[in-house]
């Protein structure tokens, strides 16, 4: 087979997939760009408005409550989990047989359960009235909290429950990278007499590193991309103060019907999480070459 | 859910293709997923028994927004259904976004119904710009429930056994604290952690001052502003005083009324259900249900109505035989609306609620009279349950209620955002 006959043949083979890509990913995402220039309601066409809806973007109130938001969201999530996880899934793997079996499905059951019901689960926990919660918080603050009614308590909590709900998935990301670490450098460094922190320093974290970065990447773009649990616990209350991008979008398309103005917000934040991703990467990258 | 709408298109599908019988097919969209919504699956079934030319194929969706953007998408490509039930506090922002097929002359004649078989301002509530866009189907507003025995430990049950007392701010408050000095926990409970529930109670106080929210297209002009938080501030006093629980969730709100640790509660009519199961079972006390006090000038009641309505589907308009079934659907929906009238709302024809049946009906048949003071949410698009007002209810009423903000600040606040809606 010559080599002209082969690339004929990869195009053919790839083309199917490159169309469905266009089709349901490029033009729909140049479609979001064109809508953004305009004042087009949820559904229908719209007039061509020019940087209209920019400008309101730069004079938004919600919308730089609802950056600094994500941002916070990210903060309290991202490194926060990724350490968690890592805990834990040391932990585990220092069990055996049955019981790690066990122990670990028990942390990730949480990760199966849909957003909906660990909404009504921690709702019900947090309940300022019948709230089992309310029995650490009162003894330490003094009162029962409204917990996702008051600003300074939302993020934290929503923070945790996230960290709780789908840490399960980060745990086995990093239990896979562990058992790829070879038992025989383990065993090379007890002969050496190195203690157990010098081991964790040295072997564990340099080796584990990869799964670590990996662990950050999806974190970060998940977390930046909230808008489930945040939309459910302040749902009725104060949505402004705790808004989010995503949640922001939902709400200017889909509740006060601007589909164009809703475009010019999604696309604020596919330009953060672009630059975000590439800044990370990059940060990551010359951390691992070090 | 997902599983049971599955189930449900089934038979949709299978109907759909033998439509060459003589039964037509009327495809039906609610969001009444509640003890309403049992309610009206049993009228629904004996609408199909007792008519063996039309069928109902009704599938129920989720309440607020889903349902509205469903019902927008699915109109706009033509797939939407031949009727369903639609809040009259949407109807502004549908007609904006051309969601609903006119209800014209000859629909209300085929259908045998007249202004004259409505309250006025439920009448009011589906006609906009001078057309018709609905058929109501009831009206639910907010009422104040009570527990009778204690109000009458504390000398609020006047001679005809209703209350008494409670009107005036400063009346109703030395009620709430006379409440709670018989040694009741709360006066009075109700869903304090939402704010855009609370504008509920707050628009009634703003209406009893002859407020508007939106006086011809500006928010909350000259006095109104003062108004509304002369309104909020009778809410959070209730609060600020410890008479009413703050940051309370929907269902607390409910139980530390029906458990007797809050001797009032203010709540939809919706909840009348509750009530009176509970009551059957023997689990509760002597109960009512009254139209709000008076706190300012007059009275006056938030309510919405649920109310039927025919979607302009794109390019596939509805068939005038379909037509004719659905109208058939509605006028006996209406008719047969006494059953309604369980679930608490108030049904829309006057001629039920002016029958001896219902007037047999308590506490439905005391609150009943509220129609006549009710008012609606302004005629907006950006008005109605689930709205960008609603929205903004709740950011300014949840911190304001709840004594994290003044009242004049939060309508500040409410009148930035609204301001900003375009």
């Amino acid at each position: 087979m010559n080599r002209r006959s082969e690339t004929t043949a990869a195009l053919l083979l790839i083309a199917p997939f490159v169309a469905v890509y266009c089709w349901l990913f490029i033009y729909p995402t140049l479609q979001m760009v064109y809508l953004s220039f305009t004042n087009a309601p949820l559904i229908g066409p719209g007039e061509w408005t020019g940087l209209r809806n920019f400008e309101r973007l730069f004079g938004d109130r919600t919308f730089k409550i609802a950056v600094w938001n994500t941002f916070y969201f990210v903060v309290l999530t991202v490194v926060p989990g990724t350490l968690v996880g890592l805990g834990i899934a040391l932990m585990v793997n220092r069990l055996r047989g049955w019981m790690q079996s066990m122990i670990l499905a028990a942390f990730f059951l949480p990760f199966i359960l849909p957003v909906s019901v660990v909404y009504l689960v921690w709702n019900w926990m947090f309940d300022i009235q019948f709230g089992i919660a309310q029995y650490v918080i009162e003894p330490i603050v003094g009162e029962p909290v409204a917990v996702f009614r008051q600003k300074a308590w939302f993020m934290p909590a929503v923070a945790l429950v996230t960290i709780w709900w789908t840490n399960g998935f980060n745990i086995l990301l990093f239990l896979a990278g562990l058992r790829n670490i070879s038992p025989e450098i383990y065993e090379a460094a007890e002969l050496e007499g190195a203690g157990r922190w010098a081991v964790f320093r040295k072997i564990t974290w340099p080796l584990i590193w990869p799964v670590t970065v990996l662990v950050l990447t999806i974190q970060l773009i998940l977390q930046l991309k909230i808008f489930d649990q945040v939309y459910l616990f302040s749902l009725g209350g104060r949505t402004q103060t705790t808004m989010v991008l995503v949640q922001y979008i939902f709400q200017q398309a889909f509740v006060n019907n601007r589909g164009g103005y809703g475009a010019t917000v999604a696309l604020a934040l596919f330009v953060i999480i672009i630059a975000f991703s590439v800044m990370q990467f990059q940060a990551l990258r010359l951390r691992g070459e070090r | 859910m997902k599983l049971s709408r599955a189930i449900l298109a089934v038979p949709a599908f299978f109907a759909a293709v033998s439509i060459a019988e003589a039964q037509t097919e009327v495809v039906w969209w609610d969001f009444l997923g509640g003890g309403d919504g049992v309610r009206m699956k049993s009228l629904i079934d004996e609408f199909n028994t007792s008519h063996p030319d039309i069928e109902i194929q009704a599938t129920t969706l989720e309440w607020g927004v889903p349902f509205y953007t469903k019902v927008q998408t699915s109109a706009a490509i033509g797939e939407g259904p031949d009727m369903m039930t639609y809040h009259t506090s949407r109807i502004p922002l549908a007609v904006d976004s051309d969601v609903l097929s006119e209800i014209t002359a000859d629909d209300l004649a085929a259908m045998g119904l007249s202004e004259s078989d409505f309250a006025p301002a439920t009448w009011d509530a589906v006609q906009v710009g001078g057309a018709q866009y609905a058929i109501p189907f009831d009206t639910h507003p907010i009422v104040l429930y009570y527990n009778k025995e204690k109000l009458a430990a504390a000398g609020l049950i006047g001679d005809d056994g209703l209350p008494t007392g409670l009107d005036g701010i400063e009346n109703f408050a030395a009620a709430l604290q006379k409440l709670q000095e018989g040694g009741t926990e709360w006066s009075m409970s109700t869903f304090t952690a939402s704010g855009n529930f609370q504008f509920r109670t707050i628009y009634s106080l703003l209406g009893q001052q002859d407020g508007e929210m939106l006086t011809d297209g500006e928010w909350l002009a000259g006095e109104n502003k003062q108004k509304l938080a002369n309104a909020l501030k009778v809410v959070s006093d209730w609060v600020g005083d410890g008479h009413v629980p703050a940051y309370t969730e929907y269902p607390a709100a409910v139980a530390l009324f029906t458990s007797g640790q809050a001797a009032m509660h203010i709540n939809g009519v919706w909840e009348v259900p509750t009530m009176v199961d509970l009551q059957e079972k023997g689990e509760l006390f002597e109960w009512g249900a009254i139209e709000l006090p008076v706190f300012f000038d007059h009275p006056s009641t938030y309510s919405d109505s649920h109310s039927f309505a025919i979607p302009n589907n794109k390019d596939n308009p509805i068939s005038a035989e379909k037509r004719a079934a659905v109208q058939a659907v509605i006028s006996w929906m209406l008719e047969n609306g006494l059953f309604w009238a369980t679930a608490g709302h108030i049904p829309a024809l006057n001629a039920v609620t002016e029958s001896a049946e219902y007037k047999a009906m308590e506490p439905n048949a005391t609150y009943a009279v509220l129609t006549q003071n009710a008012i609606f949410d302004p005629k907006s698009k950006f008005a109605g349950v689930a709205s960008p007002m609603f929205e903004a209810a709740g950011n300014s009423f949840t911190a304001s209620v709840n004594g994290e903000m003044e009242a004049g600040e939060a309508v500040d606040l409410m009148k930035d955002e609204l301001d900003f809606l375009e």
